[in-house]
C-alpha cells in the first residue's frame, strides 16, 4: 500500500460511503481502489473533482459496479491522486449515488462481500450448487520467498494423504482446495495470491499428511517459504503461543473435514451437545482460556439450526482471540463443554503482543489460516442446512 | 461537529428531518427546495425507501451570517425511518448539527410519532448524542386538515411529545409551506448558536 497513495485505509472503519463523502468534499481527482480478501479483482473508482465518473467491479462496469463495490464492508481503500482521462459514464451526483448505494445494501439487492456472510443462490433459484468462496491473502512478503514454481491448469500442487512439508504461498492464479470424499471430490474453497498452500503442522510434528489436495487452477506461479527460517521462528515462540498455533491448524483441518462428512451427509452429534452453553453466540465474551480438562464443542447457531462445527480437547484453545477473527466463538459460535470440562486463562495482552513482534510473513500464515477457517465453516453450514432440508422433507 | 471546508473555506453543517413516516418530511425538504432555488447549487437527492423517500440537498442561506469568516453551507436530509435502512440511517446521521422532528398531527399517528421519537433518542445514542443536548425543534404537521381528520390538539402534541424536551415547536402545513420556514430557521438558529459555542471553546 505505500505505492504512492494519498490516502488508505480500512472499511470497516470507513464505509465506502464514508470515503466517498470525504474526496467528495475535498474535491480529489484520481483512482480509488477498493481491496477485499473476498475478491479476485480489486473494484475501481474513477473520481474527477470529488465526483465518481466510471467504475468496474469484475465485470460491472460504470454505476452497477459502484454500487456493486457498496457491498465491499470488509476490506481496503486505497486512493491515488492522478489525472483521469476516463469518460464519464456515471451521471448522477455523488450524494445520490452514495445514498441510493446504501439503500440498495439495506434492502438487499447488493450482495455483501464476506466470508461470513456470502450466500448459496443460483440464478434458478436452486441450491444446488454451493457457492466455492475465494480467498485471499494480504500481499506478499518476498522475505521468506526462496524458489518460485510454476504449474499448469489441473497441476496437482500437494495430494491428500501424502507426507509433505513444504508451504508455499500463491504469488500469482487460482488453487483449489479439494478433499476426496464417497460421493466424489469436494471443492471445499478457493485461494489466490497471498493466500498459502501447506500447513503449519510440519513445525510441530514430524509426519505430516497432507490434509487436503491443492489443485492448480489455470496458471498458478507459487512461492516455496524458507522452512527453516519458520521453523526457528517457531521454536522460539513461548509455548502458550505454540499451543495457540497448532489450535487454529488443527480448527482448519478438523472444519474441512467435518465439511467433507456433512458433504456425503454424514453427521456425528456429540453427546455433550446440551444443556446450556459455556459460551453463548453472541455473548461479549473478551477472555481466551486454553481447555486443561475435558472436551469442548463450537457450535454455531444457523438460521435457528445448530451446526456443530469442530470437538476440541486438552491443549486446544477457546474464547476470544484479540487479533484474529475466525469467524466462532464468541460471536458467531456457541461453545459447550463436557462435565469434567477445566480451563486456564490465557494472557491475551502478552499473546497478542506476541503476535504483533512475529515476522510478517508468520502473521500472514496465521491470519490467513483464521480467514480460511471462516471461510470453510460457511461452506460446512450450507452442507448442513441442506442435509437438515432433506431430512424434514423426508418427515 | 460540523465539517471545515479548508478548500472552499465553508463550514458545512447537517440538519436531519426525523420522524414517522408519511409524516411530512419529504414534504418540508421539498418545499425549502422550491423556496430556496435559487441559493441551491445542485439537483435535490431523492431515493425512493420503502414506505418513504429519503431526500437530500445542500444550500448556502444567505443572510445567515459567517462563522469565523467562512460561510455556512446548509446539508439538508431527510432518513428513512424503517429499521432495515440501517446503514442509510448510520450515513446521514453521523456528524448530524441539528434535528428537526416532524410529527404527524393525525389522531391515528399518535404511537407512530412517540415511538419515532423514542427512535431518533436511541439512534443518537449509538452516536454518541444525547437528544437533550442536540438542537432540535418539533413541528407538528398537517394541521390544515382539521376540517377532515380527526387530529389530535397541540396542547396534546406537546404533552406526548415536548413534555420533557422544552423544545421550540411548530405548528405547520407543509403542502402549503405554513410554518416550513419558521421551523428550519429556528433549527439553524439553534445550530448555529451551538456550533458557534462550539467554535470558540475549540479557540481557547
Amino acid at each position: 500500500m505505500s505505492n504512492g497513495a494519498s490516502l488508505t485505509g480500512d472499511l470497516k472503519f470507513l464505509n465506502l460511503g464514508e470515503v466517498l463523502q470525504l474526496l467528495g468534499s475535498n474535491g480529489s481527482t484520481g483512482v480509488l481502489n477498493v481491496l477485499s480478501k473476498y475478491a479476485q479483482n480489486p473494484g475501481v473508482i474513477y473520481l474527477e473533482k470529488g465526483n465518481p465518473i466510471d467504475a468496474t467491479d469484475g465485470s460491472l462496469k460504470g454505476i452497477d459496479g459502484l454500487y456493486a463495490l457498496f457491498g465491499w464492508t470488509d476490506g481496503k481503500f486505497e486512493f491515488k491522486e492522478q489525472t483521469i482521462t476516463k469518460k464519464n459514464t456515471i451521471k448522477k451526483s455523488r450524494m445520490e449515488i452514495i445514498l441510493e448505494g446504501l439503500r440498495m445494501v439495506d434492502d438487499g439487492q447488493i450482495e455483501i462481500l464476506g466470508a461470513v456472510s456470502f450466500k448459496s443462490k443460483t440464478p434458478d433459484g436452486s441450491e444446488k450448487s454451493t457457492h466455492v468462496p475465494y480467498i485471499r491473502g494480504p500481499l506478499v512478503d518476498y522475505m521468506y520467498v526462496i524458489d518460485e514454481e510454476d504449474f499448469k491448469d489441473g497441476d496437482e500442487i500437494v495430494k491428500e494423504g501424502k507426507h509433505g512439508g513444504w508451504i508455499w504461498v500463491i504469488l500469482d492464479g487460482t488453487v483449489e482446495i479439494i478433499k476426496e470424499t464417497k460421493k466424489g471430490r469436494l471443492n471445499v474453497i478457493r485461494i489466490g495470491e497471498g493466500s498459502f498452500v501447506g500447513s503449519m503442522s510440519s513445525f510441530y510434528s514430524k509426519s505430516n499428511v497432507r490434509s487436503a489436495s491443492a489443485f492448480a487452477k489455470g496458471d498458478v506461479q507459487l512461492g516455496m517459504l524458507d522452512s527453516q527460517q519458520l521453523f526457528s521462528e517457531f521454536s522460539n515462540m513461548t509455548s502458550d503461543f505454540k499451543n495457540i498455533i497448532k489450535s487454529i491448524d488443527n480448527r482448519l483441518k478438523l472444519v474441512t473435514n467435518r465439511t467433507s462428512d456433512f458433504y456425503i451427509g454424514k453427521i456425528n452429534l456429540d453427546e455433550i451437545i446440551s444443556g446450556k452453553p459455556a459460551i453463548k453466540q453472541g455473548d461479549n465474551e473478551d477472555r481466551l482460556f486454553s481447555i486443561a480438562k475435558g472436551k469442548a464443542s463450537i457450535v454455531r447457531n444457523y438460521e435457528k439450526i445448530f451446526i456443530p462445527l469442530v470437538d476440541l480437547a486438552e491443549r486446544d484453545f477457546i474464547g476470544n482471540m484479540p487479533f484474529l477473527d475466525m469467524g466462532h466463538e464468541p460471536y458467531s459460535a456457541s461453545v459447550f463443554a463436557s462435565k469434567d470440562f477445566k480451563i486456564k486463562k490465557l494472557d491475551t495482552v502478552e499473546l497478542q503482543r506476541e503476535f504483533e513482534n512475529l515476522s510478517t510473513t508468520f502473521k500472514n500464515l496465521i491470519e490467513n489460516v483464521a480467514t480460511c477457517i471462516t471461510a470453510t465453516t460457511m461452506v460446512a453450514c450450507e452442507y448442513y442446512k441442506k442435509i437438515n432440508k432433506e431430512n424434514t422433507d423426508k418427515k | 461537529m460540523a465539517n471545515f471546508n479548508q478548500k472552499k473555506r465553508e463550514i458545512e453543517c447537517k440538519i436531519v428531518y426525523y420522524g414517522p413516516g408519511r409524516g411530512g418530511k419529504t414534504t418540508n425538504l421539498e418545499y425549502i427546495f422550491k423556496a430556496f432555488k435559487s441559493h441551491v447549487t445542485e439537483d435535490m437527492v431523492s431515493i425512493n425507501t420503502e414506505g418513504d423517500r429519503t431526500i437530500f440537498f445542500d444550500f448556502l442561506p444567505v443572510g445567515l451570517g459567517k462563522i469565523k469568516g467562512c460561510n455556512v453551507r446548509v446539508y439538508l436530509y431527510t432518513v428513512p425511518g424503517q429499521v432495515q435502512y440501517s446503514s442509510t440511517r448510520k450515513l446521514v446521521l453521523k456528524g448530524v448539527d441539528g434535528i428537526v422532528f416532524v410529527a404527524d398531527s393525525f389522531e391515528v399517528r399518535r404511537d407512530y410519532n412517540i415511538h419515532s421519537l423514542k427512535d431518533l433518542s436511541d439512534n443518537l445514542k449509538e452516536h454518541g448524542k444525547n437528544i437533550f443536548q442536540i438542537p432540535l425543534v418539533m413541528q407538528y404537521n398537517k394541521r390544515d386538515l382539521e376540517d377532515l381528520v380527526p387530529l389530535l390538539s397541540v396542547d396534546q402534541m406537546e404533552k406526548d411529545l415536548n413534555n420533557q424536551l422544552k423544545v421550540p415547536s411548530f405548528p405547520a402545513s407543509a403542502i402549503n409551506g405554513e410554518g416550513v420556514g419558521k421551523t428550519l430557521k429556528e433549527c439553524l438558529k439553534l445550530t448555529l448558536i451551538a456550533l458557534q459555542k462550539e467554535f470558540k471553546w475549540a479557540e481557547k
